[in-house]
């Protein structure tokens, strides 16, 4: 079977400091993405994860990926901080800008606050898609000095219910919490990098025309999530329609 | 791509007992390059600490899902220790003389706990591996009945001529692996969890390719992505292959 072309909104440059995962500069991840099928990637910075400031990380973002096209740059913004219009101000004055992303659990906010609500509105605004990274790891293998857990299935749902009108992709919600934020928000989109289950395209949490593929390359195996889509035994048009085509029309790319 | 899968439930939670859905599988498998899977029961169907007549008709379950494909299925015996000790060695009595050829452990008795001794006597006499299900316990804090990596060690240190399966390579962690690393009788399966980055190198650096065996924890995960996670991996094609297939075929005796 001929694998589609794939499109990847859930990749990271920058260090990870809890295991030896690959850290790529901008090129070799192009070329490692592209060395499975993966033709452009939603790009992050890791450093913005655990900064306070995620400008410099997201800066250094935008430079190294500026000869990568396939590599498309999404700035981090904290909404917690005073300055977020300026992150955001900042992130999308370059064009290569389709998306930006929030760390909630990260950056020590919860979602049904005023600042997160104040960004929603402004990215509405602006008709920008927002990328929810809901987690970075199996809360259960989170490092022992960290308390960090995933962003509760709850809030996702009440925050994609209480802005209607953004267009959000969760990236990171495990099977059973795609399936509870789905039975209270029908419409929402996700990737499915955390998603698993055998044969979990037979009848997935919610329909394929609303799920993304994104690897979450490198902190997982890339060949793992790429087959986990690819060898899935699902129907062509299904893993062609989470491959690629829900990305392409979702962000006009 | 040859691959032996060493952890599987084809039946979980009551989903997938018939001959229909076995028949599913085992296609599914075959086009993924499966060519056996290890069924470890239903076991989690009853709770966590189930009575000897639910044991039972889990174990009944997987001789009858072996007996419907005895080519493809192998079957382990699934004991509770907390039954006492006539109990298991009847019941792994009972499975041996049915063709299951392991035994399988999960979360309803710590591995340290004394009540595991006859088990693991009856798996030396027979010449049975033992699987014991393992997850590091230091953020789930239920060390009580689930056992941590540091408990499957003591477990495999206590009896060294059983061969233990550590379950679970992913939730047990990079400590996981250096808790076990002295032991030789000792190998770690990949299933469970995430596809995380860096684990099975690291499995490989400090046990050895031959330590390591390739587990999915079907339906819970999916095979291709379990699969996938060994090809990824920064490890050489011999390893690979040693994970995928070779290293399982030899312990379980296959021809």
């Amino acid at each position: 079977m001929s694998i589609p072309p794939l499109i990847d909104l859930n990749a990271h440059l920058g260090p990870w400091p809890f295991a030896p995962v690959p850290e790529r500069r901008a090129a070799a991840l192009q070329k490692h993405l592209a060395a499975h099928g993966i033709r452009r990637a939603f790009v992050s910075h890791l450093g913005t994860v655990f900064r306070t400031d995620p400008m410099p990380d997201n800066r250094r973002l935008l430079v190294d990926t500026a000869a990568t096209p396939a590599l498309l740059p999404v700035p981090t913004i904290n909404p917690a901080l005073a300055n977020w219009r300026e992150q955001l101000d900042a992130g999308i004055a370059d064009p290569r800008v389709h998306a930006v992303k929030i760390f909630p659990n990260y950056h020590g906010y919860r979602l049904g606050g005023r600042r997160a609500a104040d960004l929603a509105r402004e990215l509405i605004r602006r008709h920008l898609p927002l990328l929810l990274q809901v987690r970075l790891v199996d809360d259960r293998h989170r490092y022992f000095g960290l308390r960090v857990k995933g962003v509760p299935a709850a809030d996702v749902a009440a925050f994609l219910q209480r802005h209607a009108d953004l267009r959000i992709v969760c990236l990171g919600l495990q099977r059973d919490e795609l399936q509870q934020v789905a039975a209270k928000v029908p419409c929402v989109h996700a990737d499915l990098s955390f998603a698993e289950w055998l044969w979990l395209l037979d009848a997935p949490p919610v329909p394929p025309a609303q799920l993304f593929f994104g690897s979450h390359t490198p902190l997982f195996v890339t060949r793992a999530i790429v087959d986990k889509l690819t060898r899935s035994g699902a129907p062509a048009t299904t893993i062609a329609t989470i491959a690629n085509k829900n990305a392409r029309r979702f962000f006009g790319l | 791509v040859r691959v032996i899968d060493c952890h599987t439930h084809p039946v979980f939670m009551r989903d997938g007992f018939t001959r229909a859905a076995a028949a599913r599988l085992v296609a599914h498998g075959r086009q993924l390059g499966i060519e056996r899977m290890v069924v470890l029961g239903d076991v989690l169907a009853y709770g966590r600490n189930p009575n000897r007549a639910q044991m039972q008709a889990i174990n009944d379950q997987t001789r009858e899902l072996c007996r419907w494909h005895p080519g493809y299925f192998i079957g382990f015996c699934y004991v509770n220790p907390n039954l006492g000790e006539r109990a298991v060695r009847a019941e792994i009595d009972r499975a041996a003389a049915a063709g299951l050829r392991g035994v399988k452990l999960e979360i309803d008795c710590n591995a340290r706990d004394a009540r595991l001794r006859p088990v693991m006597l009856t798996a030396e006499r027979l010449g049975w591996p033992v699987l014991q299900h393992s997850w590091d316990q230091t953020n789930i804090r239920q060390r009580r009945y689930h056992s941590d990596p540091a408990d499957t060690a003591l477990l495999a240190r206590r009896f060294p001529n059983v061969r233990v399966i550590m379950a679970h390579l992913t939730g047990c962690g990079f400590r996981g692996v250096l808790e076990v690393k002295a032991l030789d009788n000792l190998v770690v399966d990949t299933s469970g969890g995430q596809p995380e980055a860096g684990l099975i190198e690291h499995a490989v650096e400090h046990l050895g390719a031959g330590r390591v065996l390739h587990g999915s924890d079907l339906p819970i995960r999916d095979p291709a992505c379990t699969i996938g996670r060994i090809l990824g991996s920064a490890i050489s094609p011999g390893a690979k292959e040693q994970i995928l297939r070779d290293n399982a075929h030899r312990l379980l005796g296959l021809p």
